[in-house]
């Protein structure tokens, strides 16, 4: 198992009542699988994707990602972790509106101190993966959401990570945007990349090789209506 | 993160927001241009006033009396009739020469006495009077005279006067109404010179001495003006005659000494030194010192001033950045999802609050060196208009800056700077970075 969490939980305190957002959550996933964790709304699932990624800490339980248990790690160790196991793709794409496409790519490479020349290579090289070489000079407000998302997408693999955390990814994107970021998606996890997606949206369910349903914190079984793609 | 990158960075962020840093740098920009043409100004008032104070007198020059105990009464060779309390007396023997001439930085030890008599000068029919210096030495130029005619050389038959001695020779049978004569040249005159010495029966005994004039000194505005001078042995001669015993210096010893620094920095260590020996010392350099220390204050307090003006501007920076922190809240999340240490953010906003410092500091460099220029040129202008009218030369200079202060400023104001955004910036490293990313 790539991911592994034991008796994940995550309590907030929200004024003077407590809000438990994850409950005893136990998840593994597989290497180089897809997938898809879904429910409505508060039900903890961009809660449990945050805490598989170290933006935040459990109050609870342990997780294990990539043969460390991060649950442990001081805030050195989660921003080492972060900067070389996973990489993030959010909702709003979270790019950095003064700086280029091929800054905002090549951004997370300043942390690793890795020299300019070679982020710049590094970074072009991503963006024509993502079929985003022809706008790399341009800043984001001269971008459409779908090149921002795929703009955004070149930047979560920078840094060759083992992990693709995405937390609604399609959420701002018309459907055809969305479907191309899927198949995006969808065509690194083939090349073999391990990608955990947080999303309400069902229909995405075929491009997933796990599934996993969250409801009030707890795993559930996954409802009658959502069938798993089993390709 | 590598140090040029970060530098970068903190540049390419501060011109994303030109017309906010602009703005709080401009308030740096006003405090240190502030301190830079203030404490330049003191600077500029202590050059003026040690260049005017530097013609005063030799600041070399340490004068050296015995010292005759708590009494402080001066009574010349021991007080002739008794000597009571002669015991309490530390008195400047041929010894104590040789000791003031073992003192470090040393470079002269030149005793002088006057004549203690009556005495008054002879030249044709005028009369004239004057204060008649023996002194320990062959040569004048050693205690920083200059002749304005003749030599500076003493020898026994010749003398040596100061420049307004002239003015005090009078015609005593000028009737009146007749117009005074003018004073006459002394330079290769002889002088009768009249010692008068007042006998126990009230009766007075005169002795006539004749002396060519062989000199006559540069004005000093100093005592040297009105002095008529005559190597010791001669004057001490003459006091012997009006003493009527012999003068023995290791029991009587010298009225007066004057030591010489080689350096006028270490006249007023020699000085301390001589005090602490026991004898009275007196130099106008502890004058100096006085005036330099009052300047040094007057720095503090000028610089004081500006540094109000750069804390005013430091808590503009404070404020700045925490309105960037609460702004980029999103990117500092950002930051720290990508890989961001809480040491990279906390450089990054370090790093930008001394930016604003450093860009100020600059500014403040250029603008404050200006402006000092310009008060030189108006208040050289008007100085030299005032000084013109009373005499005296003109200051050379009414605002310096040496070359240390722009240098120093600059640093201070980049510190102020990196001071200002400590908190600012720890706020935003230690920021939970899902907290930082789902803020709105």
């Amino acid at each position: 198992m790539l991911v592994q969490t034991t008796a994940l939980s995550k309590r907030f305190k929200m004024g003077e009542v407590v809000v438990t957002a994850l409950d005893a959550v136990d998840l593994g996933v597989a290497a180089n699988a897809f997938c898809l964790i879904l429910g409505p709304s508060g039900s903890g699932k961009s809660t449990l994707l945050h805490l598989l990624g170290g933006l935040d800490r459990a109050t609870s339980g342990g997780i294990r990602v990539a043969e460390e248990n991060i649950d442990t790690l001081d805030e050195n160790g989660l921003a080492r972790f972060r900067r070389t196991q996973v990489g993030f793709v959010f909702q709003s794409y979270n790019l950095i509106s003064s700086m280029t496409a091929l800054e905002n790519v090549a951004f997370p490479m300043q942390f690793a101190a890795i020299p300019a020349r070679q982020r710049k290579d590094r970074a072009l090289e991503l963006l024509t993966r993502v079929g985003m070489s022809d706008r790399a000079h341009h800043k984001p407000g001269e971008l459409s959401g779908g090149q921002q998302q795929r703009v955004a997408v070149a930047r979560a693999l920078v840094n060759q990570p083992r992990l693709i955390l995405a937390d609604e990814p399609t959420g701002n994107l018309d459907t055809a945007s969305g479907e191309s970021i899927m198949e995006l998606l969808g065509q690194l996890q083939r090349e073999g990349a391990t990608v955990v997606m947080v999303t309400h949206d069902t229909r995405l369910l075929k491009f997933a090789t796990q599934q996993v349903h969250l409801l009030d914190g707890k795993i559930v079984p996954p409802p009658e209506s959502a069938a798993l793609n089993q390709e | 993160m590598k140090f040029l990158d970060l530098v970068r960075l903190v540049f390419e962020n501060l011109g994303r927001r030109k017309a906010r840093v602009g703005l709080t740098a401009f308030g740096v920009v006003i405090g240190t241009s502030a301190v830079l043409v203030l404490v330049s100004l003191a600077i500029g008032l202590q050059r003026n006033a040690n260049e005017q104070l530097y013609g005063i007198g030799d600041l070399t020059q340490i004068q050296v009396y015995p010292n005759y105990g708590s009494e402080g009464d001066i009574r010349p060779y021991g007080g002739g009739g008794g000597g009571g309390g002669g015991s309490t007396a530390t008195l400047i023997t041929n010894q104590t020469l040789k000791d003031f001439a073992a003192i470090p930085g040393v470079a002269a030890v030149v005793p002088r006495d006057y004549f203690n008599g009556g005495l008054m000068m002879q030249m044709d029919r005028l009369e004239g009077y004057g204060s008649v210096i023996g002194i320990g030495l062959t040569n004048l130029t050693d205690l920083g005279l200059t002749a304005r005619v003749g030599t500076t050389e003493i020898t026994k038959t010749t003398v040596v006067v100061g420049s307004q001695v002239a003015l005090n020779f009078y015609d005593p049978r000028l009737r009146p109404g007749q117009e005074p004569p003018a004073p006459p040249d002394l330079m290769g005159q002889t002088i009768r010179i009249v010692l008068i010495r007042w006998n126990q029966d009230g009766t007075e005994t005169r002795k006539t001495i004749q002396a060519r004039v062989v000199g006559v000194l540069e004005e000093s505005r100093g005592e040297a003006d009105w002095s008529i001078y005559l190597p010791l042995e001669e004057v001490t001669k003459w006091n012997e005659w009006a003493l009527g015993r012999r003068i023995n210096r290791d029991k009587d010893g010298y009225n007066q000494v004057i030591v010489k620094a080689a350096d006028p920095r270490a006249t007023l260590d020699i000085t301390n030194i001589i005090v602490e020996m026991g004898y009275q010392a007196y130099t106008p350099q502890s004058f100096v010192e006085g005036i330099n220390s009052f300047y040094l204050i007057l720095q503090i307090i000028f610089g004081g001033v500006g540094a109000i003006a750069l804390f005013v501007a430091a808590i503009g920076i404070a404020n700045t950045m925490t309105m960037a922190i609460l702004e980029r809240t999103r990117e500092i999340g950002l930051m720290k999802a990508i890989g961001a240490t809480n040491r990279d953010v906390m450089s990054i906003f370090l790093g930008e609050a001394a930016g604003i410092g450093l860009v100020g500091g600059l500014g403040g460099v250029l603008f404050g060196w200006t402006a000092g220029q310009i008060i030189n040129v108006l208040a050289l202008a008007y100085l030299a208009g005032q000084s013109a009218s009373q005499g005296g030369p003109p200051p050379s200079v009414a605002v310096y800056t040496p070359a240390w202060l722009p240098i120093f400023v600059v640093v201070f104001a980049t510190l102020i700077g990196l001071l200002s955004g400590l908190y600012p910036a720890l706020r935003a490293a230690t920021l939970v970075p899902i907290q930082a990313l789902k803020y709105e």
